[in-house]
């Protein structure tokens, strides 16, 4: 199937196009831009990403292993003092707090490598290093007989150039 | 002062570069091309620094702690007090990348990415003298609760061990935060770089393209990123400093210290922000990037924590005496008459009276004048320690066993060595990494170009 990839100086003219585009029924899509754009980003995907949840099971899993250790550690080998209970839970809750953000951090970071797919690979062959510089990139894959429509329609919401990837 | 015209104040809230688009990669990158032999002679001396400073560890393994000159009462000498030092400078690169990204204070994006990298590298630099001043540095893992023959386990009652775990865990998520916002400017270097680079920039950027997935999941990262090193940054100076307050030293045991520990983190950080930023805007052009408004709003950063820091200081004093406690009393009149009177008052002067000028508001743009202060308030802040430390450990409630301590060469030369390791690590990265965020400050750009063309 030919990919079309059309260039945009702003990322308002490309998230116009594609809401178009997706009100047309062409839906898969994707763009290339070199700062984050919210009107862009939610045009093409509405949900958020789903890094959130790796942050809230590694916050989790962080606290429980915080007070999990300590207090096991601290009945294991027990120390009495003064007659105090071995375990004493306002120390070991620094510990929880900071293993909640350890695990919190390095979760949210391997949940953005995941679903970013963040790791040494071959770039699309629509990737241009313009497109780390000022403009923004557009491409839809589309059956032979719509590239005139979507042409039209990617020039007539502001694209700067359009072109043909692969067919 | 009447307030300036609303137009201007819109101005100054988005005050973004005013150069077209692609300029921003072209001066952001240009930074790191090429070195001069001014570089290389600076990258010598600090690497000479480093090497005299291992020199002198090795013999002080070799010797023992005893050449360190730490002797009864007190030993928790230099090397604590330079550590207490470079954490606190850790704290200015988190403050500027999570803080201000929370509350949306865009005027950061000039300034985040050199206050991360700093961050990384003083908490590394902090490190080091953990192992440094236990002296037995192969012993030092037995800090780490780990399974082993003795069946024992650390205690975790004690606030030596939440500085291990909360230094660590800081040091893990300043690199991550370094990390994440690093990836789409590594992205930029890797579509411009030839040869080494583009290798090196292909395995960091790891296949990024922008993609609005990407996107959508870089800005989640870094929101969770900011919302979990927030409450991170404020409890690691806490940590460091109930390794004092949680003692019955005088002068240690205040339950102030966690507030003033980590308002004068802030405020040394941001002074070593700019000792550090203000000769390399200069050298690198960057005055476009990194402007007259962002020196402005530092200056009132460094103002506000220079505040916050004296009233910790009058409170002490205050609670000394109104406290009535004897050992405490004495401990302070000590500080500011005793023995360590000279340190005691460059702190005072140089953290609390002459950052008050920056109440001038031309002083708060003059580029000289704050680079001047900012050495300074780096002279102040590690003297502060230093009182805290020193001063404390040597009028303690029996006056037979008080005693007077001074640096010992050795210590200075490592302490002097951190300095090196500090610029070293700093000179190499400036090679390496793009020193403004270069999608931030695109963002910017591009919004101001709409505005220009009347999109908005």
């Amino acid at each position: 199937m030919p990919r079309l990839r059309g260039s945009y100086d702003r990322p308002d003219r490309i998230a116009e196009a594609i809401t178009q585009l997706k009100g047309r029924g062409y839906t898969d899509l994707e763009t290339y831009a070199p700062a984050p754009f919210p009107e862009v980003d939610n045009a093409v995907i509405e949900k958020p990403s789903p890094v959130r949840l790796f942050t809230l099971v590694g916050g989790l899993t962080g606290v429980v292993t915080g007070y999990a250790l300590t207090i096991w550690m601290a009945n294991d080998w027990q120390i009495m003092l003064g007659g105090k209970p071995f375990t004493s839970i306002p120390p070991y809750t620094i510990i929880a707090f900071e293993l909640t953000i350890l695990f919190g951090g390095v979760l949210t970071v391997l949940g953005l490598f995941g679903v970013g797919r963040l790791y040494p690979r071959k770039l699309d062959a629509a990737y241009e290093p313009r497109f780390s510089a000022e403009e923004f990139g557009l491409v839809v894959r589309c059956r032979e007989r719509d590239v005139a429509e979507i042409e039209a329609l990617m020039r007539g919401h502001g694209a700067v150039e359009v072109t043909l990837v692969e067919s | 002062m009447t307030p300036p015209p609303a137009e201007s104040v819109a101005a100054m809230i988005r005050p973004g570069p005013t150069l077209p688009d692609s300029q921003v990669n072209r001066d952001i990158l240009r930074v790191m091309e090429g070195t001069s032999a001014g570089y290389w002679l600076l990258v010598l001396i600090a690497a000479g620094f480093v090497g005299l400073a291992g020199g002198i560890w090795i013999w002080q393994v070799y010797e023992g702690l005893g050449i360190a000159g730490y002797q009864h009462p007190i030993f928790w000498g230099a090397y604590i007090v330079t550590f207490v030092f470079w954490v606190g400078i850790a704290h200015a690169g988190t403050l500027i990348s999570a803080i201000l990204y929370l509350f949306r204070a865009k005027w950061r994006n000039a300034i985040n990415r050199s206050a991360e990298v700093m961050t990384v590298i003083a908490v590394l630099t902090a490190a080091q003298f953990l192992g440094i001043h236990v002296g037995r540095i192969w012993k030092s893992y037995f800090i780490l609760p780990y399974p082993n023959q003795r069946a024992l386990w650390v205690n975790f009652k004690s606030p030596l061990l939440w500085d291990t775990f909360a230094i660590s865990t800081y040091l893990t998520i300043s690199v991550l935060f370094l990390f994440v916002g690093l990836i789409p400017d590594f992205a930029v270097a890797r579509d411009r770089a030839a040869g080494w680079r583009k290798l090196l920039y292909s395995l960091l950027a790891g296949g990024w393209q922008g993609t609005a997935r990407q996107w959508k999941a870089h800005n989640r990262s870094v929101l969770h990123l900011s919302g979990l090193a927030t409450p991170l940054v404020l409890s690691v100076h806490s940590v460091v400093s109930w390794d004092f307050a949680m003692t019955i030293v005088p002068g240690w045991h205040a339950t102030v210290f966690g507030p003033y520990f980590v308002a004068g983190a802030i405020f040394s950080g941001f002074a070593m922000v700019l000792t550090v930023m203000i000769p390399v805007r200069r050298i690198y052009g960057l005055e476009e990037y990194i402007t007259d408004y962002h020196l402005d709003n530092m200056s009132k950063f460094l103002l506000l924590t220079s505040t916050i820091v004296s009233y910790a200081y009058l409170s002490e004093y205050f609670i000394a005496w109104y406290g009535g406690v004897e050992a405490e009393q004495t401990s302070f009149w000590m500080r500011a008459f005793g023995p360590y009177w000279i340190s005691t008052w460059i702190m005072i002067l140089c953290n609390g009276v002459f950052p008050q000028l920056l109440w001038i508001s031309k002083l708060r743009t003059n580029v000289p004048f704050l680079f001047v202060l900012s050495v300074l308030i780096n002279i102040g802040m590690w003297f502060e320690r230093y009182v805290i430390i020193i001063t404390g450990l040597s009028r303690e409630y029996n006056p037979a066993v008080w005693g007077v301590y001074t640096p010992s060469y050795p210590e200075l030369g490592i302490v002097a060595g951190s300095f090196g390791f500090f610029a070293l690590f700093f000179l190499l990265l400036l090679k390496i990494v793009p020193m403004v965020a270069i999608a931030e400050v695109k963002e910017t750009v591009i919004h101001r170009r709409m505005h220009d063309e009347g999109a908005h």
